[in-house]
């Protein structure tokens, strides 16, 4: 398990990448000297004129390479080594921001850096650019698809959009989710992998991911979060903290970390005051295309002034220039269509845009700037007005999903999902005109504390209760196992299209846990994960002209299925006194002392023994000694009586003397503690 | 010509006893080197009103780094999330000072363990190396019998225990069993152990490893009292103890020659509303040759050996005890010359270099084959080394 350290310092980022262009001369000397080992190795024992020939003649070599990968760090550093045919393929790294103002003044900005590595043969172990922490754990727990992450906030459907690609892949659930398919066969080596994984991406992010580790907090959904054959793992923690400590490694996989680019931006006070933040990895691995990562950060910023902002403002530093190592490094600014009405323009931008494009149906424009344009001279920095304030919200999910919590005590209550028909959204744009049911799956993971008995499910549409046949297509469920595994239900609704709300309902009772099981501010109640309700027939995607080749927009092509994550709940559950464990000791240690006492009573005691000895002592006669010690004894106390008569009485005549001997010895003794003390 | 294996033999024998008698009293108080240097920063209190305490261990956690402790040996436990914390209006930065000049979080910081994973379990863990087989390496404590480790501690604490995350509590013998464990593992040197708690001192008592100096906050019914509180926080944002020491550590950089004990009577009790306790009985060197670098800074001289296997030398014995004499005085005078005053330091420069000359000369005579002159030279030896010991002992 030792293979997955963190990368803490520079030296183990250097030693995963040998080439990098701005560390030029550390590294590149690393890679000149491993090419020539064994030529060297063997001119060893050649002896005077032969040997030195043959080391000017290597020392002339190294010197052209070192020149070669100096003069042109970027071509021949770029990609795969120098001596690699140009043909195959190569490492690629792009780093991608967009900008998009939302209805409410804030901004979101979406950071998307894309690393890709070729299949593994090609190269062996060794990458350029690729962080080798992410190929070594690909490799060893086999994974075909993970996604990490780690958000502060709560995604705002209804102000920021819900049903765009941005949108969907965005909003994720607050604390951290981790899913990953693995390639492995049994269910119990995917299970042992899992665990391994969770401690692995612990250490690497910094964060307390390991508690996914135990059965009971992680779940293998078939349908309702991602079709699969049982090889997926899905599991979530809800108060889990992001700060600092977790974009730190984060970034410490981009080539050029937070040094140059696009990522020089990310001044950590500024993307942590935001109202949301939400930072991912996601990786895919394949035999065809290799490992690509994508590593996204958005995070959604107000501006100090609403009407009027800039990326200066925003993130308080100026981007000047590219990273080198990127292929390609361009900043987008997205402007919905909805903001922009028909007659007059309520945005201004102040920047001269590369190239402007709107997507195929016509729902946003994006204004492209390409960071090679720019340098420390000339710092690019867009800037956009609003000339007037409009209320408009974005495009909607067709049914709006909100969780909560009925019922109230500690020992029961319920879950409600409740679904409401979203008034704008208009169904034309979707892909589903024909059919006239609206499918909605609904996935949720309860931990097993909270009981949950599914035969109560109730489903409500427009406020009448109906059979739970008629509206759930399918369903799967698996209940909760007392502290070995949480209770995860899938379910498939299908819903009347003119349906304004549907409501469901599930009633629970509330466990107990073992006192160790409580975390230490229990009184603050227990997370539920976030529910994921999604939307089948639903596609978000927007497609963009070939012309602008971007990683980011690609991926906004893909067939994205509209989904939303809903609230985690925040379930009170009864908290001992947990000064009750010492109370119990003490009173069990109370009875524990009395049942023993008078168990050793009965069991020793000889009532017929002492009675017998009683009645003899009665018999006798006090013998000799003791009559002796009483007599000396009443002697003694007589004496002690008459003497204190005596020194009461004999006081007034004695005090002045003993008072004199008494401070005659205390002088003395004063000043021989002086003398001994000053000498 | 049958004296002759004879007298190489001897030769080789002497060489090996002249140079062993140079190593072994010079070597003898120290079988490993220090060599590297660990941290392990504990912040063991929960909940905002305890932001001092992340403070405090953070503010540590920066001076190392300062000092040359690079973050891959640094062990950094929390408790909690003050950086993030919804409370914090200052979002992604801890300050220990009401004037806000310095963000202790930083751009870089990594912290190990944090959040419900500081429990006594897990701190034990740490200490003791005993880790499930899955635990990534960065949660390790990877420090060998050639480490000096820092450990600082903060919390609530009382007579003999601390108070980890309000629900468990670390008891002195517990820390006591700990290092015990750690020092029989030989996962250390030495081992500085720094509490800043109420009644640190007692926290101490179960100690009875070598190699152990320890320092806490107040002794026996005394308290540990916060420094001052930032109305923008709105909290308390260092402990007196912490902010003194960080007062002292200050003034320091890396190449700073201040000692320990220069450090521990940094303290003032009228200051610190509390007196500052150290044990130091276990510990054999005198505080004042220690530079408080050997625990919170790094090593930062790196001393080539001449092969990574002694196996290999053993061919060579007398050249490798010859060689091994000349860097083992290497050692000395590197470790001296962090420890002692520079005239002293170089006296004792000025003496390992006649010795080396006279061992030169004794290896040049033993050429000679004449037995008496042999044996007149090895008296003549005896005497000097007799008179150095002496003169060394006085």
């Amino acid at each position: 398990m030792g293979l997955f350290e963190k990368p803490k310092s520079i030296w183990s980022i250097l030693n995963s990448r040998p080439i990098t262009f701005y560390t030029s001369s550390f590294p590149l000397e690393k890679v000149g000297s491993s090419f020539f080992h064994g030529e060297r190795f063997t001119s060893r024992p050649l002896t005077g004129e032969g040997a030195m020939a043959s080391h000017t003649f290597l020392s002339l070599l190294l010197f052209y390479f070192y020149t070669f990968h100096l003069v042109h760090p970027i071509h021949c550093s770029v990609g795969s080594n120098a001596f690699d045919t140009t043909s195959a393929p190569q490492e690629e790294f792009s780093e991608e921001l967009l900008l998009k103002p939302l209805p409410d003044y804030k901004v979101l900005a979406h950071f998307h850096f894309t690393s890709t590595s070729p299949p593994s043969s090609s190269n062996g172990q060794h990458h350029h650019l690729f962080p080798k922490s992410i190929a070594q754990l690909v490799k060893k727990y086999k994974i075909r698809e993970l996604e990490l992450s780690f958000t502060q906030g709560r995604w705002n459907y209804d102000r920021w959009g819900a049903s765009d690609p941005l949108s969907t892949a965005n909003g994720k659930p607050p604390g951290v989710e981790l899913w990953a398919l693995f390639d492995i066969p049994t269910k119990e080596e995917i299970d042992a992998t899992w665990r391994n994984l969770t401690h692995s991406l612990s250490g690497l992010f910094c964060a307390s991911i390991n508690f996914l580790e135990s059965s009971t907090s992680y779940s293998a959904p078939l349908w309702g979060f991602l079709p699969n054959n049982g090889d997926l793992r899905y599991g979530a923690l809800p108060r889990e903290a992001v700060c600092t400590e977790n974009i730190t490694p984060w970034l410490k996989l981009l080539p050029c970390r937070d040094k140059a680019g696009i990522a020089s931006l990310l001044d950590r006070p500024s993307i942590y005051r935001g109202h949301y933040h939400s930072q991912r990895l996601k990786l895919r691995s394949d035999g065809l295309n290799g490992i690509v990562i994508e590593q996204t950060l958005s995070v959604v910023l107000q501006p100090i002034d609403r009407t009027s902002w800039s990326m200066h403002q925003l993130f308080k530093k100026s981007l000047m220039g590219k990273c080198a190592l990127a292929k390609s490094s361009k900043v987008f600014l997205e402007i919905e269509r909805s903001l922009v009405s028909q007659n007059e323009n309520i945005l201004e931008l102040v920047g001269e845009a590369d190239m402007v494009t709107n997507d195929q149906r016509d729902h946003s424009t994006i204004y492209q700037y390409n960071v090679e344009r720019y340098s420390e001279h000339e710092a690019l920095d867009i800037r956009v007005n609003w000339k007037k304030l409009l209320q408009v919200s974005f495009l909607q999910t067709p049914l709006h999903a909100s969780r909560f919590l009925m019922g109230s005590g500690n020992e029961r209550g319920s879950i409600a999902i409740s679904l409401q028909s979203a008034r704008n959204s208009t169904k034309g744009l979707y892909d589903n005109s024909k059919n006239c049911f609206t499918r909605v799956v609904i996935f949720q993971v309860v931990p097993w504390y909270v009981k949950v008995y599914y035969h109560t499910l109730r489903i409500y549409v427009d406020g009448a209760i109906r059979d739970a046949k008629d509206v759930v297509e399918k369903i799967n469920v698996t209940p909760s196992e007392d502290k070995v595994s949480p209770g995860t239900l899938e379910m498939m609704l299908q819903f009347p299209c003119g349906m304004m709300s549907a409501a469901l309902t599930l009633d629970f009772d509330k466990g107990f846990l073992h006192i160790d099981e409580y975390p230490p501010d229990a009184n603050q109640g227990f997370d539920i994960p976030s529910a994921l309700v999604s939307f089948p027939d639903f596609i978000s995607r927007r497609i963009y002209p070939d012309s602008i080749s971007s990683p980011l927009l690609q991926s906004y092509k893909g067939r994205n299925i509209v989904k939303s994550y809903t609230e985690v709940l925040l379930v009170p559950l009864t908290t001992p006194d947990f000064s009750m464990p010492y109370n119990v000791i003490t009173f069990t240690c109370t009875v524990l002392a009395l049942y023993f006492g008078s168990m050793v009573n009965v069991l020793r005691r000889r009532v017929s023994e002492e009675e017998r000895l009683a009645k003899s002592k009665d018999k006798r006669k006090p013998g000799l000694i003791p009559l002796l010690i009483s007599k000396i004894s009443n002697k003694v106390r007589g004496i002690k009586e008459d003497s204190a008569n005596q020194s009461q009485s004999s006081q007034p005549i004695l005090g002045p003397k003993v008072v004199f001997k008494v401070v005659l010895i205390a002088l003395i003794a004063v000043l021989g503690h002086y003398f001994f003390n000053s000498s | 010509m049958a004296s002759d294996p004879m007298g190489s033999q001897l030769r080789r024998i002497l060489s090996i006893f002249f140079s062993l008698s140079i190593i072994l009293p010079l070597s003898s108080p120290s079988p490993t080197m220090h060599n590297n240097n660990w941290a392990v920063l504990v912040c063991t209190s929960r909940f905002w009103f305890n932001y001092r305490h992340m403070a405090n261990t953070l503010s540590l956690y920066r001076t190392v780094k300062r000092l040359g402790i690079p973050d891959e040996r640094i062990i950094l436990m929390l408790a909690d999330d003050m950086a993030c914390n919804a409370r914090n209006n200052y979002p992604a930065q801890v300050f220990n000072n009401e004037n806000h000049q310095l963000n202790l979080y930083g751009d870089n910081v990594e912290v190990d363990y944090r959040g419900y994973e500081v429990t006594v379990e897990n701190f034990l863990r740490v200490l003791t190396g005993r880790h499930e087989a899955s635990v990534p390496r960065s949660k390790h404590l990877l420090s060998d019998e050639g480490s000096h480790i820092l450990l600082y501690m903060t919390g609530h604490g009382g007579n003999e225990f601390l108070k980890f995350q309000d629900t468990e509590e670390l008891q002195s013998h517990d820390l006591a069993d700990a290092v015990k464990q750690m020092k029989e593992k030989n996962r250390f040197k030495e081992l500085l152990i720094m509490v800043d708690t109420c009644q640190a001192a007692t926290l101490f008592s179960q100690l009875q490893s070598p190699g152990v100096v320890t320092i806490g906050s107040s002794m026996k019914g005394e308290n540990s009292y916060s420094h001052h509180l930032d109305p923008d926080v709105g909290v308390s944002v260092v402990d007196r103890f912490t902010f003194y020491t960080l007062a002292f550590f200050e003034r320091l950089d890396m190449y700073s020659n201040a000692s320990l004990n220069s450090l521990f009577t940094s303290y003032d009790p009228t200051l610190l509303m509390s007196t500052a306790y150290y044990r130091t009985d276990l510990y054999e060197r005198p505080l004042n040759m220690v530079p408080v670098t050997n625990f919170f800074g790094s090593v930062m001289k790196t001393i080539p050996t001449d092969s990574a296997y002694p196996g290999f030398l053993v061919a060579h014995a007398s050249e490798y005890a010859a060689i091994s004499a000349e860097t083992e005085t290497a050692r000395v005078v590197l470790e001296d010359e962090a420890d002692h005053s520079k005239t002293y330091d170089q006296s004792e420069k000025g003496l390992q270099h006649t010795l080396d000359e006279w061992l030169k000369l004794l290896e040049g005579k033993l050429g000679v084959k004449d037995p008496e002159v042999l044996v007149a030279y090895g008296l003549g030896s005896m005497v000097l080394l007799l008179t150095i010991s002496t003169w060394l002992s006085s």
